[in-house]
């Protein structure tokens, strides 16, 4: 990580998050670049058997939403001993988590609001439609602002799902073998408000979409600002865990 | 500036039992300590407390003065190296090497000579290593740390005797170099017998004892010379080892009785100081009372 050279102590919480940002990015390019190849060419494929009406950056936006859940607890998890016996405070471990957080769900927010506007851009041109498919019809996205507004929320859920693997990391690594039964509460609620955000049906196990019914009235603002609340609880209930987290004995 | 250690009224328990009861412990600054215990007295423990691994259930762990837990500015210069290490496997040995670069006064350039010196090979997978060399990463990362109290804990397991030795050597000449605080865990005790100061012996939790090595040395004794003589030198003293080669025997012996090594002297007796592994193995004896609770 070339972001630690020449640190400080002072400022290594933020170099390192800065720097498992980029390191993140790095091991994943690949990934994300078959993603972003597989959302723009995958359409043109399916256009030669069938007619295209649906986003599929949408689809693209969601996978990503699981796959930073998937970073932020597996990287948490392997963190806490490589960090601590590194000789790094719990404290300084969680703010590095929180600007990986941060940086990460920004540039993936970057990456698909600009793969959806692109591909807005990309369906005019083709005369195909970027709709999403809601609970009871397909919505369309006819204007630049139509789909700026609906991307713009993409890097909020990636921080609220960041956060929720980031607990469910922590609680894993903690409570070796029961740690990872929050995934349910925690993925329920969360699941539940992504989906109350566009009012789709869920795009995951259907389970978790349970809470959904409780947030039909809710409105988006409304939706929105409980994923900020939530993502901020989650976040919390993250650095709690780990701040008195013992390391695990070696196994011999 | 080195950095001395301090445990007070310290327990640390665990769901199954106390690791470690009401253990009080000074250490100074600038020494090599020997931590010596059988398994499951708590010297990994005791090390990871001191290392703030773990916080203690009760009592305070003080380094250099100030509590440990939580206290960046003391634990980004105390390492723990625990057999093995604590990489992340899927990392190659470079980039585990350049992870200890979140300690400030990490040297990389010290890490990689090392690594050379070692033979570890720098774009294979920690996972890929053997057991020998991950030990040797992890003492290399240990060294080149840089730390005002560095702690192995088993780290030369898996190290065949030619590279333990270049790592005692190595742990030495770095010693020498820059004063600082050294604790060795080890079982193999008369291996670094000669390159500790002071010795401290965990037994089932507590602290049994903490003395100058040779003080300890000095609770015996060993005799050698004509295997009648020794015996008579010997008789009624408690025997830890006994070797005969010969008509020339070696005893050691727990303590002597008063007039003992005058006798044994008179008789021509070699006498020697008791090797420390002997000692160690005599006094956490479950049949004596120890430091049991």
């Amino acid at each position: 990580m070339t972001a630690l050279q020449n640190l400080t102590l002072p400022n290594r919480r933020y170099s390192l998050g800065l720097g498992i940002a980029g390191a993140a990015l790095k091991y994943f390019k690949y990934w994300i670049l078959a993603a972003v190849a597989l959302a723009f060419l995958g359409p043109l494929a399916l256009s030669l058997s069938t007619e295209i009406d649906l986003a599929t950056w949408f689809y693209t936006g969601n996978i990503a939403k699981w796959f930073t859940a998937f970073v932020a607890g597996g990287f948490l998890y392997a963190l806490v001993p490589n960090m601590i016996a590194a000789g790094m405070t719990r404290r300084e471990l969680s703010v590095a988590m929180g600007v990986f957080g941060l940086l990460w769900s920004a540039a993936l927010g970057a990456l698909v609001f600009a793969g959806l506007l692109a591909e807005h851009a990309y369906y005019g041109a083709m005369g195909w439609s970027q709709g999403v498919k809601g609970d009871d019809a397909v919505t369309v996205l006819g204007s630049w602002g139509d789909t700026a507004a609906f991307a713009a929320v993409f890097p909020l859920l990636y921080l609220a799902y960041f956060a929720a693997g980031a607990v469910i990391g922590a609680a894993a690594y903690r409570w070796q073998n029961t740690g990872w039964l929050l995934l349910f509460p925690i993925l329920t609620i969360v699941f539940s408000l992504d989906n109350a955000v566009y009012d789709t049906e869920p795009f995951g196990p259907a389970w978790a979409g349970v809470l959904g019914r409780f947030m039909d009235d809710w409105g988006r603002g409304l939706v929105l600002a409980g994923t900020a609340v939530v993502a901020a609880g989650l976040a919390i209930a993250a650095r709690r865990i780990l701040i008195d987290i013992p390391l695990r004995s070696k196994k011999a | 500036m080195s950095f001395s250690a301090t445990l007070r009224d310290v327990t640390l328990k665990y769901r199954d039992g106390d690791a470690l009861s009401d253990v009080n412990l000074e250490l100074e600054a600038d020494k090599i300590y020997g931590l010596l215990g059988r398994n499951g007295a708590g010297k990994t423990s005791l090390l990871s407390l001191l290392a703030a691994f773990r916080k203690p259930t009760s009592g305070e762990v003080l380094i250099d003065g100030q509590p440990v837990w939580e206290n960046a500015a003391i634990v980004s210069r105390v390492a723990l190296i625990r057999e093995g290490g604590d990489f992340d496997d899927s990392d190659t040995v470079k980039a585990a090497i350049e992870t200890g670069q979140i300690r400030p006064g990490f040297d990389t350039a010290y890490a990689l000579k090392l690594a050379e010196r070692f033979e570890l090979p720098l774009k294979k997978k920690v996972r890929e290593l053997s057991r020998g060399k991950r030990s040797v990463l992890a003492a290399v990362c240990g060294l080149a740390a840089r730390a005002e109290l560095t702690m192995f804990d088993e780290v030369h397991l898996g190290m065949d005797a030619p590279t333990r030795d270049a790592f005692y050597k190595e742990l030495l000449a770095e010693y020498m170099e820059r004063p600082h605080t050294v604790i060795l865990s080890t079982h193999l005790i008369d291996e670094v017998a000669n390159y500790l100061e002071e010795v401290v012996i965990v037994d089932r939790g507590r602290i049994l004892r903490h003395e100058e090595l040779e003080v300890l040395q000095d609770m015996g004794a060993t005799l050698t010379g004509p295997a009648a003589a020794v015996d008579e030198a010997a008789a009624g003293l408690e025997i830890l080892a006994e070797q005969q080669l010969g008509g020339t025997k070696s005893v050691t012996v727990a303590a002597f009785a008063p007039g003992t090594r005058e006798r044994a002297a008179s008789a021509g007796l070699e006498i020697g100081p008791v090797g420390l592994q002997d000692l160690f193995i005599h006094l956490t004896d479950p049949s004596r009372n120890g430091a049991r609770r």
